[in-house]
């Protein structure tokens, strides 16, 4: 029979199932080079107390997770890994206006971008219009950028359904819960083009009410980004911490949001990634209250 | 829907109607919702309409008033998604920060803030009491729900809909669609107590014919029960049984029951309608 994860199947703690094969991290020391590698990275002053996001900080956070990333000790340096002067770049933002990407995120890439090099006019930062904004169409290199949020149908909106605005039909990739989502990551407008993926959990919302699936009281300030070049990797991480503070504030029973099964195939079926945890290298920095995972 | 919209009040408090109102049908839903909108497709929606309002502020409230064909199917989509205390609005209503939900003949109407709940929230109760006498008389239930045993029924945690994305957003069963639910399939899920403890959930689904039921009976003892469970029952992991038994063209599941012996009263208690 076909596998598909049952409720009974959570009861029995084998949620992580659904990623992959491991129930637990491994620890940094212990990780094989060739992991994927996945940076958690939070500051408690990342949002100041009237829940405003702080430019400087949430600079400073992307500069070190990128760092981190490619084992570099200057941010500039770190981005001339990943993009060159000639390079021309889209950064794929989200402006669902419930919960849309901070600008603080995107003008932090942005600037890091333009320190490394790449011309101003080579830069674009777009969602909705991206199959025809002019800078993605002939872009070389993709930033994919956007806060993390469970969604009705797919689970959860990572930086894997984010590119759904580079494919003619979104609805297509509606039927059985999304689980066609890893084949944009092969549009000839995307494939081999992303760079970085940041999923902002600066405030990550885990529960969905509403026509929106949008309500303020199921967000949180979780202060952080996860940050990485593996795109299943870094959802997979994004769905540990959902799954985290969905056990803690709606009990084990939802602690999935519903099947969010997009991840899981985008590694097995679309090769885009992986989504089994012994193989992501988990490296978290900074803040660590109440970090869930 | 164009005969009470003129009549829903342009201003409510001090919030002001602004830009355009919109209506959205089965085929641009998705340009209104990212997310919601095959939840509402699950049902015999036909349109919806919105109007925003904003205060001196520019704070934001959304109204949105769903035709879903039919009162049984307006119920069905309110019944849903039900977590917060009734204010008296419409036939059954609930509100909690920022969100208003109510239904209305075969109209589901919901109001949501979009920025500070708290100030928004008398507006959104005021501007639900002027809605909801627009939209014509109370509808019936769905009569599906008469099937549900009455004795220790949670009435506002019962969920009526057709489609497995609605199952699991109520509770999740599989990741894939285990008993074959479709528009053609009825459910209702309801949550049962006894002396103030968790008794059980019961799921009825009727199906279009008897072949269909019989087929995902047996699909769904395969899938979802152990390779060893006699007659349908099986103890789950957490120690609760469930327990699913079919009748003509009726599946009908008991999940979490603290006991089987829970499970089977709650299962002969169902009452089929007469053929």
């Amino acid at each position: 029979m076909k596998y598909t994860l049952t409720r009974r199947d959570l009861l029995r703690g084998a949620a992580a199932a659904v990623l992959g094969t491991a129930v637990g991290f491994p620890q940094e020391s212990t990780a094989p080079a060739k992991k994927s590698r996945v940076i958690l990275i939070r500051h408690k002053d990342a949002l100041d107390e009237n829940s405003q996001f702080n430019e400087k900080v949430i600079q400073q956070m992307l500069d070190e997770a990128v760092m981190k990333l490619l084992d570099q000790s200057d941010p500039v340096a770190a981005f001339r890994r990943l993009v060159k002067p000639e390079d021309v770049v889209g950064i794929k933002s989200n402006v669902w206006s419930y919960l849309p990407t901070p600008p603080e995120v995107e003008k932090a890439v942005k600037r890091r971008l333009l320190d490394a090099g790449v011309k101003e006019e080579s830069i674009a930062i777009d969602d909705h219009t991206v199959r025809t904004n002019p800078i993605f169409v002939k872009s070389t290199a993709l930033f994919n950028v956007r806060p993390l949020r469970t969604h009705y149908l797919a689970g959860m909106s990572g930086c894997i359904k984010n590119y759904i605005m580079f494919d003619v039909s979104q609805p297509d990739h509606h039927p059985d819960s999304c689980a066609s989502l890893g084949s944009l990551f092969h549009l000839s407008q995307v494939k081999g083009k992303t760079r970085l993926n940041i999923l902002c959990v600066l405030t990550p919302q885990y529960y969905g009410r509403g026509p929106h699936n949008f309500s303020r009281r199921y967000v949180w300030n979780y202060k952080g980004l996860i940050v990485g070049q593996d795109v299943v990797a870094v959802d997979t991480i994004g769905l540990r911490l959902l799954m985290a503070k969905r056990r803690i504030e709606l009990g084990p029973a939802q602690e999935i949001p519903p099947v969010p099964k997009h991840i899981r195939l985008a590694d097995t079926k679309y090769g885009i990634g992986t989504s089994d945890l012994t193989k992501i290298e988990l490296i978290k920095l900074g803040w660590p209250d109440e970090i869930l995972i | 829907m164009t005969d009470f919209r003129e009549s829903i009040p342009k201003k409510i408090l001090d919030w002001q109607a602004t830009g355009k109102d919109m209506v959205y049908d089965r085929k641009t839903l998705f340009d209104y919702m990212d997310g919601g909108a095959e939840v509402y497709l699950a049902f015999d929606f036909k349109e919806a309409f919105v109007r925003k309002y904003q205060d001196p502020a520019k704070e934001e409230i959304a109204l949105d008033i769903y035709d879903m064909g039919s009162p049984e199917e307006a119920f069905g989509i309110f019944s849903c998604d039900r977590q917060d205390p009734g204010v008296g609005i419409g036939q059954e209503s609930e509100y909690g920060p920022g969100l208003l939900r109510f239904h209305q003949g075969r109209y589901f109407v919901s109001i949501t803030a979009a920025g500070d709940e708290k100030k928004a929230e008398k507006a959104i109760l005021e501007l639900g009491k002027a809605v909801a006498p627009l939209l014509g008389p109370p509808g019936a239930r769905p009569a599906l729900l008469g099937c549900l045993p009455e004795t220790g029924l949670k009435k506002d945690r019962t969920s009526y809909f057709h489609s497995a994305v609605n199952l699991n957003n109520r509770f999740y069963l599989a990741g894939d669609n285990i008993l074959n639910l479709d528009a053609r399939t009825d459910c209702v899920f309801a949550e049962y107590e006894a002396g103030g403890a968790e008794a059980g959930n019961l799921l009825i689904i009727r199906y279009p014919d008897e072949n269909r039921a019989q087929a995902a009976y047996r699909f769904f003892n395969k899938a979802y029960l152990p390779p060893n469970a006699a007659a349908g029952a099986a103890q789950a992991e957490d120690r609760t049984w469930t327990v699913a038994r079919v009748r003509t063209n009726f599946v009908a599941i008991v999940f979490k029951a603290p006991m089987k012996d829970d499970a089977e009263r709650l299962h002969s208690a169902v009452r089929y309608p007469r053929k």
